[in-house]
Order: C-alpha cells, then sequence, then structure tokens
C-alpha cells in the first residue's frame, strides 16, 4: 500500500473544466504585459528625447521684414556669434551654414534655385556645459540689441511636447493595467463562485465538520493562486517572446512601424514583465479567499 | 452536554416540522430516536449538529447557548460532534483511509500520528482490504460503515448518527452497534435515530419517538 499517496488526498478534487478561465487569464496577462511594455518603452523614449535635446539651444536671426536691412544679416549673425562666445555656460557654437538651412527645407521645398530666394534664418546651434544655468531670456534680450529679429529656442517647448505625448501613453497603459486586473479579479471572482458551487457538498461537510473558513478558503485560494500563476505567466511570457521579436526584427533592420521608436525591451525591462503572473497571482489569490469567505458567511 | 427547551423549527414559511422539543441528554448517556418517517427526525439531528438554526426556542450544546454563542465559536464545537449522515456525504475524490482521516486533519493532526489510528480503526469495521478504494466504488454497506468510522475516529464528545445500520446485514450492524457502544463506555454520549426495533430492543436503552414533529419519551435507560 502506498502510504504516502493516501495519506495526502487533495481537500478539493482536480478541477474539471477549468480551461477556459486559464485562457482567459492568460490573454489577460498577456494584455497586460505588452501595456506594461509599452508604458516601458514610453518612459524610456521620453528620456532619450529630454537627453537629445536638453542642454541646447539654437538662436534664429530672421530675415527682418524691411528690406534695407537684407546686408545687415552677415554683421548681426557675427554679433550674435561674439555675444555667445562671451556667455559663461556656453561649450560650442557652430553656425549653420546657408548651405544646411537649405538642407533642412529641402525634404518640403525641393532644391530649387527659387529656394535661395527665400528669406531663410540664420542658425546658430550652441550646446550648454552639463550643470551649467544659462539664462534664455537675459541672453535673448542681449542679443536683441544686436539683431533686433532674434530669439532663443531653448527647446523646452517641444521636450514638453514630448513629454506630454510619453505621459499619455504611460497613464493610457497603467488606465489598461488597472481595467485588466478589474477583469482579472472578476473572471477569478466568477470562477471561485462557480468552484464553490461545484463543490458544494464538500464545503457544506467541511463546514459540518468544524473546518474553520480560513482552512476551507485555503483550500481554494492556493487552487487559483497556482492556476493563474501558471496561466499568467504563458501570458507574460509570450509578450516578452513578442518584445524579442520586434528587437530582433529591429537589429535585423526591418522597419516594423516607421516613425516609431525602438519596439524592443532590454532585459532589465523584460524582468520587470515578471511582475504581471506575480500581482496576478496576488489578485487571484485575494479574490479566492474573499469570495470563499463570503460564501461561507451565508452558511450557518 | 445537550437542552432542548420548546424548540421548534420551520422551513420557509411552510409548517412546523418540530414542535415544542424539549429534552436533555446527560453526558455519557446512550439514546435512541425513533419515529416514523417524516417525523422530523433528521431536522431534529441537524438542529443538534448545528447544520440548521433553530426557527424559536433555545439549545444548548455543551454548555454554550447557541443564541447567544458567537459564530467563530461554532467550528470548535462541531469539532466535538461526530455525525454519521443517513446519505454518508463522502467525499467522492478521497480514498477510503483519507475520508475516515479527514477530522484529525481538520483538528490539526499530522498523517504520521494518525495513520495507525485510522487503519486500526477501518479493520475493526472490516475495510481493512479497502482502505484505498474511493467510495464510488464502495458497496452501500462498505460506504456507511466508512462514514461510522470517519465519525467515531476522533473520540467525538456526542456522536449522532441517522439510521446508521441502514444498508448493512444483521451481523455487521451488531458489530456497529458494538463500536458504538464501546465508544459510549468510554464517554462518549451517543444519540441514534433508527427504524430497527431489533437493534432498539436489544440495547435497552433509552427511546425518545418523534410523532408529528412533537416529542415522547418512550423509555428511560
Amino acid at each position: 500500500m502506498n502510504e504516502k499517496q493516501r495519506v495526502r488526498g487533495r481537500i478539493l478534487p482536480r478541477e474539471k473544466g477549468a480551461a477556459p478561465l486559464d485562457v482567459v487569464i492568460g490573454v489577460m496577462a498577456f494584455l497586460a504585459a505588452l501595456a506594461l511594455g509599452a508604458s516601458m518603452l514610453a518612459d524610456r523614449q521620453a528620456e532619450s528625447w529630454r537627453e537629445g535635446l536638453a542642454g541646447r539651444l539654437t538662436v534664429q536671426i530672421l530675415m527682418p521684414d524691411h528690406p534695407t536691412a537684407v546686408r545687415n544679416m552677415d554683421s548681426e549673425t557675427q554679433a550674435a556669434l561674439e555675444i555667445l562666445r562671451g556667455t559663461p555656460g556656453i561649450l560650442t557654437i557652430t553656425p549653420m551654414s546657408d548651405a544646411d538651412a537649405s538642407k533642412l527645407v529641402e525634404p518640403w521645398l525641393g532644391a530649387d534655385a527659387m529656394v535661395k530666394d527665400l528669406p531663410l534664418p540664420r542658425l546658430i546651434d550652441a550646446t550648454i556645459e552639463p550643470g551649467a544655468h544659462v539664462d534664455f531670456a537675459e541672453l535673448e534680450a542681449r542679443l536683441k540689441t544686436v539683431a533686433p529679429d532674434s530669439n532663443v529656442d531653448d527647446h523646452t517647448r517641444w521636450i514638453s511636447r514630448l513629454q506630454t505625448l510619453a505621459d499619455t501613453i504611460i497613464y493610457a497603459a497603467y488606465a489598461i493595467l488597472a481595467l485588466i486586473a478589474v477583469a482579472t479579479a472578476a473572471a477569478v471572482s466568477f470562477a471561485t463562485r462557480a468552484g464553490l458551487e461545484a463543490h458544494h457538498d464538500i464545503v457544506a461537510l467541511l463546514h459540518q465538520m468544524g473546518a474553520h473558513s480560513g482552512f476551507i478558503a485555503r483550500a481554494f485560494e492556493w487552487h487559483y493562486l497556482i492556476s493563474t500563476l501558471a496561466a499568467s505567466a504563458v501570458g507574460a511570457g509570450l509578450a516578452g517572446v513578442t518584445f524579442l521579436l520586434a528587437g530582433g526584427l529591429e537589429f535585423a533592420g526591418v522597419e516594423a512601424v516607421p516613425f516609431l521608436p525602438p519596439l524592443g525591451l532590454n532585459p532589465r525591462e523584460l524582468i520587470w514583465l515578471l511582475a504581471v503572473p506575480v500581482v496576478s497571482g496576488l489578485i487571484a489569490w485575494a479574490t479566492a479567499r474573499l469570495s470563499v469567505l463570503a460564501a461561507l458567511r451565508e452558511i450557518y | 452536554m445537550i437542552r432542548f427547551e420548546n424548540v421548534g423549527m420551520r422551513y420557509g414559511p411552510g409548517p412546523e416540522v418540530l414542535r415544542d422539543v424539549t429534552f436533555q441528554l446527560e453526558p455519557g448517556t446512550f439514546t435512541f430516536l425513533t419515529g416514523p418517517s417524516g417525523a422530523g427526525k433528521s431536522t431534529l439531528l441537524k438542529l443538534m449538529f448545528l447544520a440548521e438554526p433553530p426557527s424559536r426556542g433555545l439549545i444548548t450544546l455543551f454548555g454554550t447557548d447557541l443564541a447567544t454563542a458567537r459564530r467563530s465559536a461554532f467550528p470548535a464545537l462541531r469539532r466535538r460532534i461526530g455525525v454519521v449522515f443517513q446519505d454518508f456525504r463522502l467525499l467522492a475524490h478521497l480514498s477510503a483511509f483519507d475520508n475516515v482521516a479527514l477530522p484529525l486533519r481538520l483538528a490539526g493532526r499530522k498523517p504520521d500520528d494518525y495513520t495507525h489510528d485510522v487503519e486500526e480503526l477501518l479493520n475493526w469495521v472490516g475495510l481493512g482490504d479497502r482502505m484505498n478504494a474511493r467510495p464510488p466504488t464502495l458497496s452501500g454497506g462498505e460506504q456507511q460503515r466508512v462514514a461510522i468510522a470517519r465519525a467515531v475516529v476522533g473520540q467525538p464528545d456526542l456522536l449522532l448518527a441517522d439510521e446508521p445500520t441502514g444498508n448493512v446485514d444483521p451481523e455487521i450492524a451488531q458489530r456497529l452497534i458494538r463500536l458504538f457502544g464501546e465508544l459510549n463506555r468510554l464517554g462518549t454520549t451517543v444519540l441514534i435515530a433508527t427504524h430497527d426495533r431489533g437493534l432498539i430492543e436489544r440495547a435497552r436503552s433509552r427511546e425518545m419517538r418523534l410523532v408529528d414533529g412533537r416529542l415522547v419519551e418512550l423509555r428511560r435507560g
């Protein structure tokens, strides 16, 4: 006689017909992991935008409205360069040549001779020493004394717009995660209730024999914790593979969607996807426990 | 041990199944509960093993007034009661051994600690070679013996049995009654609901009879 087998009978029989719940939870976990990955990508992208544009400024010297002033552009640019060179905290100064400026507009306007007649502004690109503080308003005021139609662009407007875009993606991802958590909890709660119904005889007997509610709840909560962990690990794993494939495609030079930032997650970010099965498991555990305790309170 | 005072019971808006039931079971006594089918025997047992609250009246169990007791005190009270259900209520997915061991598991005892007791008891009820069998593969009489073994394995303070010899042959029935008697001698208060007149006559114990939901004391033990 196999003694170990004999004394370790599970209080609850193995669930039959639970596969649909596992599928639902697996799909939920897949979507949750995609949302989580998207939020991390958006966060990383916003960071790289900030890094790329922070610490730079562009001085624009516009063509004045009055035609007599045309020949002053060169001298105005020279004067502006002098002012920039004398400003503490400015690291490099790169005036953009007319050819460079033409190149910037070429994609939109073409390279016709006509473009050469356009009143293109003179651009001066400058970088700021890391950690140095430059008062942009004061700098702009000084520049205006030598070049009245100049302005200083420190890219804050552009960065803040990109930041808003990234924040929108991140918060949307969080909202999706919250919705998925609610749906998972509802699905597990429903399944637990169905399980309670199916095992009503067992629950009633255990209750009758003096089992504490906690003892009965534990049998259910372990069942749903384990099956949810397994199903959501598969879902999150598939999402991880999806991100890896996206990264691999990019590595191979295939641009999945033009204009979108890279879709591959790095290993540290991939580890965060493990949070999806862990949190799903906890939700399932808590939901199963609360459902069983609530149901048992209804019995005398 | 157990005390009923003017207890009445009705299910929903239906008629009263039990009316003004008043009695007392002293510790260590052996009592038969008889009466025709539908007289309320099973309902009376349900009230005694805390499956239903009474519609009215007072029930005191092990010195605890059930009307005022906290719900959290019930599991401990229930664990002091062994019940042989008329429909056995065995867990179909567990072996005979595991079914009998269930009360001990609920009491927090470890397999190493109870394995010997459970095996001995299963041998005593004649199921030594059926320990690994699951209830659906057992005959009615075998299932009944598993149910009885489960009810007595923890040496409860109170044993309630609903028709415990209904499905077994007279020889086994006598053996089971001896088991109940043994338990009774060890201090368990026993109440058996039965139709079996032969059993009652031989045991010459106290007999209470339910007629139309009212309790009549036929014989003092």
